[in-house]
């Protein structure tokens, strides 16, 4: 069973729902970035819900998924709990790295979630890697990688789709194209015309779909997952999508024009389905309201949770090195914490 | 005032789900390029060659065709292109005025969106793909020469063309999907990736033409009965599982789908007749590509009231004999 | 930290590229989740011949000729190693790292930290070193300090076919990333290798080769045996304690700190550049905990911050050996 069917009414609720997530999440996680309160970096993923969303709908709980530097809507579409992915943003030890990863690294292995990605284009050849697992244990499972259109670029994306192609194993590469590469556009860092178009150099198909429309990125995943559980190997999607907000948050735009930006808002995926749904008789103006201000109640839920949890303890920061139990760490971190240590040099 | 071909290139590759779920197949930008760049070297064929006008496409390739070519006048029109359906529409009705020939590279769709612009000036539509019904897979340099001929009027325009005719559907609440070779209804809920996807999706439709050989609703009509582009009528189908159907036929539906279709009714619609389909939940498609949804809605198909003058190639050559083609 | 007593053992006479291949046979026979890949390494037997007949009793399945893609195959091995294999990655000379290394440094070495320790990262990645064959500057690198330094990953380097077995085995067995560096002058080198089929040498294990009083020589990989000759040839002369280092990261500290603390004289021998590396690390262990029972100025044997050249004549010149070793002794007893 996908995560979520879009072709029933309560299935298209859901999406609808998650994506209203997202854009909530994101939000929220923007102002508190711009308050101060967040650290770090924030990349967020408004504008782009339809992919996510439309993409791990088509996934089965047990599938697998990397993402990439902007990945806060590929874990909300994957099930994740806004809950410890705020009090990850926050840092805390509720966080779900313990307060570790940040928002470029929110992971939840079990869940399927094999990790946001700070550097462009490493998820694929983890995805490869997991389709490997499931290709050598014979599991009736997928792993689905997002990536970026500047990813496309990066050696180890072409080196990781060799691989699985050659191999036939079971991942799809879903290309979100935003249009900008940090803040140079597509068209001066690739010299086709649609990402898709690389899927030819590994003989296996590459098709290109409207990524402001999750019915579309629903279908071409659900498609590209019944061939990878075939055995016939990965697909190559690309979905043509846009951020509305900078690159980062504080990102000055200076690289694109107003009317451009006015241009994919006017294609909102959440409105623009949510109006399909309404103008079908699904769903009313009423409940998409009431929708809305659930999801409301669930973000702010979300952020006094990561608001008032707890911050990890200095010393945790010398846990989760290694599996093992590794003298160097214990011992430097004695020294650290206990003012420098001992000078004892041996005995004297 | 000299001749002047108008030259469309769709530059959306790669936008076709049936390479993934079927046989499918693309030609990338950089090899449409190439067939444009024949497009433009055949219209050398003719002593005084027409001027091309070119539409302008998001990828740049009427463009940097334009500048390869040195032997033939071009000219790029004056339009910015968005990558859509109305790119190609914009250019056609341009051309109506301003050309006396048209070749589109692109598929069914392309050439649909030309035809309901372009009026009555020749078209020919060339298939880049193997996927389509209409467009005819020639090559470039050749669909060039014979738009040269008949835009200088070598030879003439009314002996090698005919009258292709439409079909659309129409909804209680007045849209309208229109069709060259097909309008469908599919029990799909969306639009999704547009191309129909599965042979028991296809719940019905009307075609301008029905030949085996077609692929898609054309095809499955082919199996029951035959119908030329230019003939006047059109067939309605409803279409059934196969398991309760009174009929079921062989049909080539999708590029590498050959299906058993269930068909419950098939009939000929002349003089302004039309099939109606209540349909609870689905989407109306054109030349296999799902275009919009419906929900509680009554649709009407039907012929459309006008068709493209299509070349037929073979007939240019075939009136042009030899003597075109001497020097002196 | 006693070593695993290899006295007491049944051995068997191997070489070290026996031992290596042998282990992993044993060990992909013990676990369903252990695999092999790299380039070459199934039907050519790998480029010295290591991996050789695994592939004939295993499949293709299970040792796996990869692509030419080192940056692919190392981020497989790593999402592998994340979801519930356990791959064993041969990178066919450590040269060759360069071209993985964004997955190695930013993956493999960081998720489970990044992730709060909710993953595992159960990944062995063998690879050889060294110059000695003419093979030039891209396939006769020693890299080993920069695994050994960079947090996250675990790094040995066998000096005997013992060592080979014992730490192979420890490595497989690992949750860890765990890199095996192999010296590709030594796979003829032959030694006494236990048969028990779980004798493995805990990570972070040094072992001295040798007892001696007078000067310690901590050696790794074809140094091991090199400084053993010397050690016979100085005998009567100087007593020289030999000791393989094994595990470049963890280090033992406190078998360095006890045999200084009986010679008071230090000697590092390992083929990395001299420079910011291995030798500096075992420098540092000395002195910072056994400070006070140096006799006289700690010496490194290596290669003199140079890539290894190609022509015979000028990379005998950079190649550290047991002469140098010899030299070094004779400089501080």
């Amino acid at each position: 069973m996908p995560t979520i069917d879009l072709e029933t009414e309560t299935g298209r609720k859901e999406a609808l729902r998650r994506m209203l997530t997202i854009r909530q999440f994101d939000t929220t996680a923007g102002e508190r970035f711009a308050d101060g309160e967040i650290p770090g970096f924030v990349h967020l993923y408004i504008g782009e819900e339809a992919v996510g969303v439309g993409a791990c709908s088509a996934l089965e709980d047990d599938d697998y998924i990397t993402s990439t530097h902007r990945g806060h809507g590929h874990c909300i579409a994957k099930g994740l709990d806004p809950k410890p992915m705020m009090a990850e943003l926050y840092g805390k030890r509720e966080g779900y790295c313990n307060g570790k990863g940040g928002s470029m690294h929110i992971a939840d292995v079990d869940a399927g979630m094999l990790g946001a990605n700070g550097i462009v284009g490493a998820g694929p050849p983890l995805g490869t890697g997991a389709a490997l697992t499931i290709d050598r244990k014979g599991e009736d499972r997928v792993a689905l990688s997002f990536l970026g259109d500047g990813a496309v670029a990066q050696g180890q994306v072409h080196s990781a789709a060799n691989l699985a192609a050659t191999w036939d194993l079971p991942v799809i590469f879903l290309v979100e194209n935003n249009h900008y590469g940090e803040g140079t556009p597509v068209e001066e860092q690739h010299n086709v015309e649609n990402l898709s178009a690389t899927a030819g150099a590994y003989n296996v198909p590459g098709i290109t779909v409207d990524g402001m429309d999750i019915t579309a990125v629903n279908e071409a995943v659900t498609e590209a997952r019944e061939r990878a559980r075939a055995g016939d190997g990965p697909t190559f999607i690309e979905a043509e999508t846009y951020r509305f907000h900078g690159h980062f948050e504080g990102d000055e735009e200076l690289y694109r024009e107003d009317d451009e930006v006015e241009r994919w808002e006017a294609r909102d995926p959440i409105e623009t389905f949510a109006q399909r749904l309404i103008d079908r008789g699904e769903l009313t103006n009423e409940e998409y309201e009431a929708l809305q201000s659930e999801v409301e109640t669930t973000i702010e839920e979300a952020l006094e949770y990561a608001q008032s949890a707890e911050e990890p303890a200095p010393e945790e920061a010398y846990d989760d090195m290694f599996a093992a139990e590794v003298p160097e760490i214990t011992e430097f971190a004695r020294r650290v914490r206990a003012d420098g240590g001992d000078p004892d040099g041996g005995e004297r | 005032m000299g001749a002047h071909i108008g030259l469309i290139v769709n530059p959306a590759a790669g936008r076709d789900i049936r390479r993934l779920t079927g046989g499918a197949s693309v030609v990338d930008n950089y090899a449409k390029r190439r067939v444009a760049e024949c497009v433009l070297e055949g219209l050398e064929v003719v002593p005084d060659p027409p001027t091309a006008l070119l539409m302008p496409d998001t990828a740049g390739i009427a463009a940097s065709a334009a500048e390869e070519i040195s032997g033939v006048e071009t000219d790029l029109l004056d339009c910015s292109p968005d990558g859509t359906a109305a790119d190609t529409r914009r250019a056609a009705a341009r051309f109506s005025e301003e050309a006396d020939a048209i070749v589109v590279l692109g598929g069914d769709g392309t050439s649909r969106d030309t035809a309901l612009e372009c009026g009555d000036v020749p078209l020919l539509p060339v298939s880049t793909g193997t996927n389509n019904v209409v467009p005819t897979a020639v090559d470039g340099t050749v669909a060039g020469a014979a738009a040269a001929l008949v835009a200088t009027g070598a030879v003439e325009a009314a002996a090698v063309t005919y009258r292709h005719d439409m079909v659309e559907a129409r909804t209680k609440s007045d849209e309208t999907v229109t069709g060259l070779a097909s309008v469908e209804l599919s029990n799909r809920s969306f639009v999704g990736t547009r191309a129909m996807l599965d042979p028991e999706d296809l719940t019905g439709g009307v075609v301008s033409r029905a030949n085996p050989a077609d692929i898609g609703l054309s095809s499955v009509a082919g199996a029951t009965d035959s119908l030329a582009p230019d003939e006047p009528g059109v067939i309605g189908l409803r279409l059934v599982d196969p398991d309760t159907a009174p009929r079921t036929v062989r049909a080539i539906v999708a590029p590498g789908v050959v299906a058993e279709i269930g068909i419950e009714e098939g009939y000929r619609l002349t003089d302004g007749e039309s099939m109606t389909v209540d349909v609870e939940e689905g989407v109306v498609g054109a030349d296999g590509e799902r275009e919009l949804e419906v929900v509680g809605e009554t649709v009407e198909f039907r012929a459309a009231d006008r068709g493209p003058r299509l070349v037929s190639i073979e007939a240019v050559f075939d009136a042009a004999g030899t003597g075109v083609f001497e020097n002196g | 930290m006693a070593s695993a007593g290899l006295e007491a053992e049944a051995t068997e006479t191997m070489t070290v590229r026996e031992a290596i291949r042998e282990t992993l046979r044993e060990e992909m026979a013990r676990d369903e989740d252990v695999f092999l890949m790299g380039e070459d390494i199934a039907t050519m037997g790998g480029v010295l011949d290591v991996t050789g007949d695994l592939h004939e009793q295993f499949g293709k399945d299970r040792v796996r000729d990869t692509p030419i893609g080192e940056s692919g195959f190392m981020g497989a091995a790593t999402g592998a190693a994340a979801t519930g294999s356990r791959p064993v990655v041969e990178i066919m000379f450590s040269d060759f790292l360069g071209v993985a290394m964004e997955q190695v440094m930013n993956q493999m070495a960081k998720m489970r930290y990044m992730f709060g320790g909710k993953t595992e990262m159960p990944v062995t990645v063998r690879t050889t070193e060294g110059g000695g064959m003419g093979a030039a500057s891209q396939h006769s690198g020693t890299v080993h300090s920069w695994i050994a330094h960079f947090p996250g990953l675990m790094a040995v380097a066998p000096g005997t076919p013992a060592a080979a077995k014992g730490l192979l085995k420890s490595a497989i067995r690992s949750d860890d990333p765990v890199f095996f560096f192999e010296n590709k002058m030594i796979y003829e080198q032959s030694g006494e290798v236990p048969v028990d089929e779980d004798f493995t040498i805990p990570l972070g294990e040094a072992h001295v080769e040798r007892e001696g009083s007078d000067v310690t020589v901590i050696a790794t990989q074809r140094l091991v045996g090199e400084s053993l000759s010397v050690a016979d040839e100085l005998e009567g002369d100087t007593d020289v304690e030999v000791i393989d280092l094994r595990s470049l990261y963890p280090l033992d500290t406190d078998t360095i700190v006890e045999s200084l603390e009986k010679t008071g004289r230090l000697v590092v021998a390992d083929e990395s550049p001299l420079s910011y590396g291995t030798h500096a690390e075992v420098v540092a262990r000395a002195v910072e905990n056994a400070f006070y029972s140096l006799d006289a100025p700690i010496q490194r044997v290596g290669v003199p911050d140079t890539h290894m050249p190609f022509s015979p004549s000028l990379e005998r010149e950079v190649l550290p050996d047991g002469a140098e070793v010899r030299d070094a002794i004779e400089r501080i007893v």
